[in-house]
């Protein structure tokens, strides 16, 4: 009978073709702008690394002013970096940040460009899952003999080598030349987990090198750095040795016991460093798992709660125009239900062909706010382009198609529910004298 | 086989009340062909609907093959009149937007009938009603009798005991109206119990027995004379 009632739809769709397109406007228009709300929510909010983010902590230390009440760095200092990073405790560790640097490419038909990078430890690859294209990331040999060696994003290769496999090739950078081991794929994962500092919706970076040359070389940080307190004295070394906040630190921990024991491991440290005259701040020292430092962070901004709400009254209105629309066309079949009734149809079938006739309406206006939906977001990175600097990310993926048809049949039916109940309970009698 | 014993119908409004039915009571046996005549507001249609499950009543009792209608609820209402009941109404009330198969194939679809079967059952009654070559036409590119006949061949489809016409010639012209007279004829004369209800005298002489209802009472009843007797099945 499915198949029956949604032939009777269709059918019924082209005897009132006004009325039902109205109809599948009305649930375009309201679902179109829920889902570009929900869309955007959905990837600003969706968690980048679902199979291992209850593993990957972010590591905050509180070595911020003591004179003021402001939240604790989300950045660490260098000593403390290196720190945590040489004593090893965790199953996985990287600090990590960014710098930027000239490549001269050996083919003389490029210029040298600019390009942003990414120090890091070996660790990095293995803790984020980096998917890689051709070789690998580093081992931690590379990492303790501060070997020349480069990842290149899947972009950059494309550009030096036009995507061929260069695991071998050399490259100047920094005046220097550096062994390429691996090329990633295409990874970036959205909101950008692990450097939110630097702002969660950037494109990754295009090279990755053995974090310590950073400083080895004294490299042109890119990322945010901040400093509550005044660097004593000049050059790189003052630096390192200040409090000023540049690296961020992330460690991979299998089970509860292991957090349990970082977090011992971390307060112990800062009770000796406190004891050394550092962290004034009361302890406050904590791990953050991937969700839950993107809920601390806000990465959702309060704007999109707001649009939440907007397009889901957009939809209601949408919606209640939809029941008045479908208690007109449903009430207008009064004669064919009458009929129905009078040939066999029992409240219940009728119900259910006017629930398939309500879902189809609901299922054709989901594929048109799908079509409005796209066009929709393709404004909203037009709005957004400058602000957010790369807005790739915005786009209807699998899970927000299937979401959208599904809300749209759901949402129409529900809403049809009153018409429906009103047409199954005519009194048949009364329409069949005067059809 | 249909026993109507002191029915009333009553039609509340906030202001009014109208008695459509006063202590009505019938029985039609099997294979009868039985005309109802009055005039306008007398109670005819009223009648009809109750007889047809499609308008509960207010008092009295009504047997339909021997089970109280009164105590069944809305599936088993429907069920019966799937199974035993067949409706031509004075409009056709056939369904403008599907062709004559699919205008005859409803009261099948509800009876959850096998697609072969089905479409066995249809095309034999378009036939018996001379339309099955035009089995693919809409209803309205048909004549008003054409349309009759469709839902005549829908009312018969199910191969019903009971065939329930209200005013089936009130739409047609003369000639056209005695065509599908002749053809309730001969449907009741394979056994078929036919209740008619009509405003033209000169159809009600061809039934074998016509009621005149005045006032929602029976105000005379009697058999008519030109009507051949049905061949009631053993």
């Amino acid at each position: 009978m499915f198949l029956y009632y949604l032939r009777l739809s269709a059918l019924s769709y082209r005897r009132n073709p006004i009325l039902s397109t109205l109809m599948v406007l009305a649930v375009a228009i309201g679902i179109s702008a829920y889902m570009i709300v929900f869309t955007l929510n959905y990837t600003m909010g969706g968690d980048p690394i679902p199979h291992k983010s209850g593993q990957l902590f972010h590591v905050q230390l509180d070595s911020g002013n003591p004179n003021t009440e402001a939240d604790p760095p989300v950045q660490l200092t260098y000593i403390d970096a290196m720190h945590l990073q040489e004593t090893s405790r965790a199953f996985r560790q990287t600090a990590t940040s960014k710098f930027s640097s000239i490549v001269e490419p050996a083919n003389p038909e490029i210029r040298p460009f600019s390009v942003i990078g990414r120090g890091a430890y070996a660790d990095f690859f293995s803790m984020f899952d980096v998917p890689f294209q051709y070789g690998s990331g580093w081992d931690s040999a590379a990492d303790r003999d501060l070997q020349q060696v480069v990842v290149l994003s899947a972009e950059l290769n494309e550009r030096l080598y036009g995507g061929a496999d260069s695991v071998g090739e050399t490259l100047e950078f920094d005046g220097d030349f550096w062994r390429v081991v691996g090329v990633m794929q295409e990874w970036n994962p959205v909101p950008k987990f692990y450097d939110i500092n630097n702002g969660p919706f950037d494109n990754g970076e295009e090279m990755y090198i053995p974090w310590r040359h950073l400083v080895a070389r004294d490299l042109p940080r890119a990322g945010n750095t901040n400093c509550w307190k005044s660097i004593e004295g000049t050059g790189l070394e003052a630096f390192l040795n200040s409090e000023c906040v540049w690296i961020q630190y992330w460690v991979e921990l299998r089970n509860a016991d292991e957090e349990a024991d970082y977090l011992a491991y971390l307060n112990n440290y800062v009770s000796e460093q406190k004891a050394l005259g550092r962290f004034e701040r009361p302890m406050n020292n904590a791990l953050f798992d991937v969700n839950e430092w993107l809920v601390k962070e806000e990465v959702l901004p309060e704007e999109t709660r707001i649009l939440s709400m907007l397009a889901a009254m957009l939809l209601a209105v949408c919606l209640l125009n939809t029941i008045g629309l479908l208690l007109a066309k449903f009430l207008g079949k009064s004669a064919e239900i009458g009929v129905r009734q009078a040939l066999g149809a029992h409240k219940g079938s009728l119900f259910i062909q006017h629930v398939i006739e309500a879902g189809f309406i609901g299922l054709l206006g989901g594929l048109l706010g799908l079509v409005l939906a796209g066009y929709g977001l393709e404004g909203v990175k037009l709005l957004l382009g400058n602000e957010l600097m790369v807005t790739d990310w915005i786009r209807l993926n699998v899970p927000v198609v299937i979401i959208t048809i599904l809300l749209a049949i759901v949402a129409t039916i529900v809403a049809g529910l009153y018409p429906i109940w009103r047409a199954c309970n005519i009194n048949p009698a009364m329409h069949l004298k005067t059809q | 086989m249909l026993q109507m014993t002191q029915i009333s119908k009553v039609f509340r409004t906030d202001l009014v009340e109208t008695h459509a039915l006063r202590e009505f009571s019938l029985q039609v046996d099997e294979g009868e062909f039985v005309t109802i005549t009055g005039p306008s507001g007398c109670g005819k249609t009223t009648f009809l609907n109750i007889a047809g499950l499609l308008e509960t009543f207010t008092a009295g009792n009504y047997l339909l093959d021997g089970a109280d209608v009164s105590k069944l609820g809305d599936y088993q209402r429907a069920r019966l009149r799937n199974e035993k009941i067949g409706f031509i109404f004075q409009s056709f009330n056939l369904m403008p937007d599907l062709n004559l198969f699919d205008n005859v194939d409803v009261p099948l679809r509800y009876r959850g009938m096998k697609a072969a079967e089905r479409r066995e059952r249809i095309d034999a009654a378009l036939d018996s009603v001379g339309l099955l070559s035009r089995k693919k036409h809409i209803p309205s590119q048909l004549s008003g009798g054409q349309q009759q006949r469709v839902a005549i061949a829908r009312a018969l489809v199910g191969e019903p005991r009971f065939l329930l016409a209200d005013e089936p010639t009130g739409n047609l012209d003369s000639n056209t109206a005695m065509g599908v007279m002749e053809l309730l004829q001969e449907i009741n004369s394979t056994g078929t119990t036919i209740i008619m209800v009509t405003h033209d005298t000169e159809l009600a002489q061809k039934s074998r027995r016509n009621i005149h209802i005045l006032d929602g009472r029976i105000a005379e009843e009697g058999a008519s004379t030109s009507a051949e007797p049905a061949a009631v099945p053993a």
